[in-house]
């Protein structure tokens, strides 16, 4: 074997930039993209060719060469994608942290640009026909929606561990008072347990408020160097580890396939602490993906924020809301902020850092965030001094 | 592809000439549920493999297993499924081990059950497109 490169706080993210969240935002991705990249860069204090690097979402239809050409870049001499849709959101810094420690890149830009509130731009509902791969063994039985390819879980956790509605309702309640914080959330009215359960069903027993949200939005940031990052304007968010994982016999979005029925996340999450000097104790804040309420309680187990099972009685009482004992999603994430495959998790955690989140976490070091977990998935540790 | 007359047009089908599952497609028109099965470890593997990537053969099942979890899809869904809607798909274990999903048949949903015991019913979309379904096993 040959010997292990430590990423650990090799790199850092130093910027964020994002547009504002909205229904329509009424322009293509390619041109916000680059907006995003370019405000990430000012909030960074570095400039556009001081950049050598992207990392991007594999399910984003845009080209890295255009990006970085419309934003003044002039030569990119690293650039990949990482794939399967919300999965990718921690890998893609990560990707950018060990192409900076390799000496691959200087400065890396990550984003994601996503317009997806149209209900014609929703990829579930133009499935008709012939399907392949992954897709052939479960979407001609009408299990398509990813809704409905979650609640499994939902379901099984339900049945095996007791949790309840009203746990998941706890888990949409605190998001969207961390959002009700927030100027940039989508979502600014509060949500009591008497709407949650008096909202339609959608995938049974997932109902309207288990589901993120359908928005347009673009976010960035910009990874570069320990070193570099010290003489620049924020606090580094160090990376301080990452992982990927798929776990065994994985089929995309529908990996059920495991004997304990757990996701993609308690194979990440093992290379993750494996990799990573900070443990799940010392983690003050966390970015769960939140796609689905059931992968919130999932997330907390499977990372081991809290016991195997316990997810439900675990966020119960206010755990993961504004003063709570974890609190998590502190912008309001997928179900109240805005859905961006998670790349809003991710910037949060830096803002967590930064010390500039509205649901500020006091003197902050150790964030976990975490990618999409019903698929190849990731997740990462920032740190701060 | 000839379709039966009752099929909506956008319905999603698997592509069956696809070489890797083609075996299962083709055993599923006969009505069969066969499952690939290593001759050296005795161990089921679902979704299938290419045959060059172990000593499988195709097994013929129990066509028995039991339900690890099921959503109900409420509408609005897919024109394709207006005729379903509201059904239960579930997530079955077969007695070998592996786990396919399907939709339960002959139930009404609100008696669909985790644990339940159910067995395979074949439901055949096109000429040469038949599902795995399940229904529940009735003492």
């Amino acid at each position: 074997m040959p010997a292990t490169v430590r990423l650990n706080d090799r790199a850092a993210i130093v910027g964020i930039g994002q547009l504002p969240f909205s229904k329509d935002i009424g322009r293509p991705i390619g041109d916000t993209a680059v907006e995003a990249v370019l405000r990430a860069l000012e909030d960074a204090g570095l400039k556009p060719s001081d950049v050598d690097g992207t990392v991007k979402f594999q399910m984003e239809d845009t080209q890295e060469c255009a990006i970085a050409r419309r934003a003044g870049v002039d030569n990119l001499r690293f650039f990949c994608e990482v794939k399967y849709g919300g999965g990718p959101n921690c890998a893609v810094v990560g990707h950018a942290a060990a192409a900076i420690t390799l000496g691959l890149a200087s400065v890396v830009v990550c984003w994601r640009a996503r317009n997806r509130a149209a209900r014609t731009s929703r990829p579930w509902a133009q499935e008709r026909g012939v399907v392949h791969d992954d897709k052939m063994w479960h979407l001609p039985w009408g299990l398509i929606r990813p809704v409905d390819l979650i609640a499994m879980w939902g379901r099984y956790h339900m049945e095996r561990y007791g949790t309840t509605r009203e746990q998941l309702a706890e888990v949409a309640i605190a998001f969207r008072k961390h959002a009700m914080r927030n100027p940039a959330a989508m979502m600014q009215k509060p949500l009591s347990l008497d709407d949650y359960l008096g909202s339609r069903m959608i995938g049974d027993p997932l109902c309207l408020y288990d589901c993120s949200l359908e928005s347009d939005g673009a976010i960035a940031c910009v990874v570069t160097s320990a070193e570099r990052a010290r003489d620049l304007r924020h606090r580094p968010a160090y990376v301080h580890a990452y992982a990927q994982g798929t776990g065994p016999n994985q089929v995309h979005l529908a990996n059920y396939n495991t004997s304990d029925f757990s996701t993609s996340a308690r194979y990440c999450a093992e290379e993750l602490w494996r990799r990573s000097d900070l443990q799940p104790k010392d983690i003050q804040c966390a970015q769960i993906y939140d796609a689905f309420t059931p992968l919130v309680i999932l997330g907390l187990e499977e990372y081991g924020l809290c016991e195997a099972g316990a997810g439900g009685r675990f966020v119960a009482g206010g755990t993961l809301g504004p003063g709570g004992k974890l609190p998590t999603n502190t912008s309001g994430g997928s179900l109240s902020e805005a859905y961006v495959h998670g790349m809003n998790l991710v910037s949060e955690g830096v803002r967590q850092i930064h010390g500039t989140s509205t649901s500020q976490v006091p003197d902050c070091k150790a964030v976990l965030v975490t990618g999409a977990a019903a698929v190849s998935t990731s997740a990462l540790v920032l740190r701060g001094d | 592809m000839a379709r039966y007359p009752t099929l909506h047009p956008d319905h999603p089908l698997p592509d069956v000439d696809e070489p890797i599952g083609r075996p299962f497609w083709e055993h599923c028109r006969n009505h069969e549920l066969r499952i690939q099965q290593s001759r050296s470890s005795g161990r089921f593997v679902f979704p299938p493999r290419p045959h060059y990537a172990g000593d499988f053969e195709w097994v013929r099942v129990s066509g028995r297993g039991r339900i690890l979890s099921f959503v109900i899809v409420r509408p609005p869904f897919l024109p394709a499924f207006q005729a379903r809607v509201p059904f239960p798909i579930a997530v079955v274990e077969l007695d070998e081990g592996p786990r396919l999903v399907g939709q339960v048949l002959d139930c009404a949903i609100d008696d669909v059950r985790c644990g339940m015991s159910v067995e395979v019913v074949f439901e055949d979309l096109t000429e040469q497109v038949t599902l795995p379904q399940w229904r529940p096993v009735r003492p």
